[in-house]
């Protein structure tokens, strides 16, 4: 990437808002033309957010929590949610999410298909169904949570493979998939999932980079609706992705 | 953090969605998750912990009331609240209104501070980066970001051209940027 060196010194200032008037206006103009420049401002930015990380350390008192509370609860808030003592079943979540197996809850989850799509179908300002829809709020971010412990239970001295799990509702083009002990990519590269429909090409299904335990998740990629899937398939891609794989499958899936 | 495309739902991402739709737990969870950053930063910029309190409020509560300003597409969301905070405080500093409007803020940043380790092992990598580089070049880089003066201001103070402020903050920001892309 080639940033203009006229401005290279002046980027870093006007990242910093240290800069007025004229010099201002212009790297602003000169911003407004150049994609190289910009994409330098968002580095720049970032270099700045470590340089703020440095000052980690204190905590903010017990008190400024409860302010903030206090203060949300008197914003007047068309569809809030209010806060509800919800730590039995917090806890509760949080255990099962730690005991079960990434098998069972994907079993479950597929169990209450038939809930989550009426949940989606929910009159928002009925407070019943928003109960639902936090629950399935829920259970997706537990699913999706980098803090939530995952294991995955497999013959006894059988050492864990790397495995997807990929849920797909043809009718809508709705797609959750999960996926565990991924190993790890080398640089510059992502993981591609692929729709391999019963004919034509396949269709890019999103792309992801395992967390430091290999796990990841796609929900709800873009897809068209009412394609039929023969399988879903998983290659490594250049890391901005490919419109067609690019390399053989390291994944492929069966049915059932 | 892994630059992981849009369409990969983070728990941070999640719960922004959720803190959208007005969902407090949501927001409960987001503040001790990052409030810590955010108070470490408003401090060092205030050096008072009630003004530093202050901007905390003042950040949590601009995210509760447009939780739409920030998505995946603003970068690292711990990141977003670092340099929107450290603004904030510095405009609380100088005793102004609120100057860069927090939707032009995008940050791309490497470390994910969600996970302890990985923020304890970004943090120590940072500092250490800090601690190697040349007296003068650390200076104007904190002056510059943690005081908020300008490169004038900062020459003025060190008796230094000004050219070679503008120089020493633009080589800092690039050798903290090198130690995490190296």
């Amino acid at each position: 990437m080639s940033v203009h060196e006229q401005f290279a010194d002046d980027l870093s200032l006007y990242a910093l808002g240290a800069l007025q008037g004229e010099e201002r206006l212009s790297v602003e103009k000169h911003l407004k033309n150049c994609p190289d420049c910009r994409h330098e401002l968002v580095q720049l930015q970032g270099d700045l957010a470590l340089l703020a990380f440095s000052a980690s350390g204190p905590r903010p008192p017990a008190r400024s929590r409860e302010r903030l509370i206090a203060a949300i609860a008197r914003e007047p808030r068309r569809t809030a949610v209010r806060l509800m003592e919800r730590k039995r079943w917090w806890i509760a979540l949080q255990w099962a999410a730690a005991a079960a197996t990434v098998t069972v809850i994907l079993l479950l989850l597929r169990q209450n298909t038939d809930l989550r799509q009426h949940v989606a179908s929910l009159d928002a300002n009925s407070t019943g169904q928003r109960e639902q829809l936090l629950q399935a709020k829920e259970l997706i971010a537990t699913l999706t949570s980098a803090d939530a412990v995952h294991f995955t239970l497999v013959a006894a001295k059988t050492p864990p493979q790397p495995q997807g799990k990929a849920i797909y509702l043809r009718s809508t083009g709705t797609l959750v998939f999960l996926a565990s002990n991924l190993p790890e990519l080398p640089p510059q590269k992502t993981y591609e999932l692929w729709l391999i429909p019963t004919s034509g090409a396949p269709i890019p299904a999103g792309l992801f980079r395992p967390d430091t335990h290999g796990s990841a998740t796609v929900i709800k990629p873009p897809l068209p609706t009412g394609v039929e899937a023969k399988t879903f398939a998983i290659t490594v891609e250049p890391e901005s992705g490919s419109a067609a794989p690019t390399s053989t499958p390291i994944m492929v899936g069966i049915e059932g | 953090m892994s630059r992981a495309a849009s369409n990969v739902v983070s728990p941070d991402a999640m719960l922004v969605s959720a803190i959208r739709s007005g969902d407090e737990q949501a927001m409960v969870q987001l503040y001790e998750r990052y409030s810590s950053i955010v108070y470490s930063v408003a401090l060092r910029v205030l050096g008072e912990t009630g003004a530093a309190e202050d901007i905390l409020q003042e950040v949590f509560m601009q995210l509760w009331r447009s939780a739409d300003v920030f998505d995946a597409a603003r970068g690292s969301l711990p990141g977003w609240l670092a340099v929107i905070t450290r603004n904030r405080a510095i405009d609380s500093l100088r005793k102004r209104r609120p100057e860069a409007d927090i939707t032009d803020v995008i940050v791309s940043i490497e470390p994910d501070f969600v996970g302890a380790a990985e923020s304890s092992r970004a943090l120590e990598k940072i500092r250490g980066t800090l601690g190697s580089m040349p007296p003068p070049q650390r200076a104007a880089l904190e002056m510059a970001f943690f005081d908020g003066l300008t490169h004038t201001e900062i020459a003025e103070k060190t008796g230094e051209p000004l050219g070679t402020i503008k120089t020493r903050i633009r080589a800092g920001l690039l050798t903290l940027r090198k130690a995490f892309n190296p």
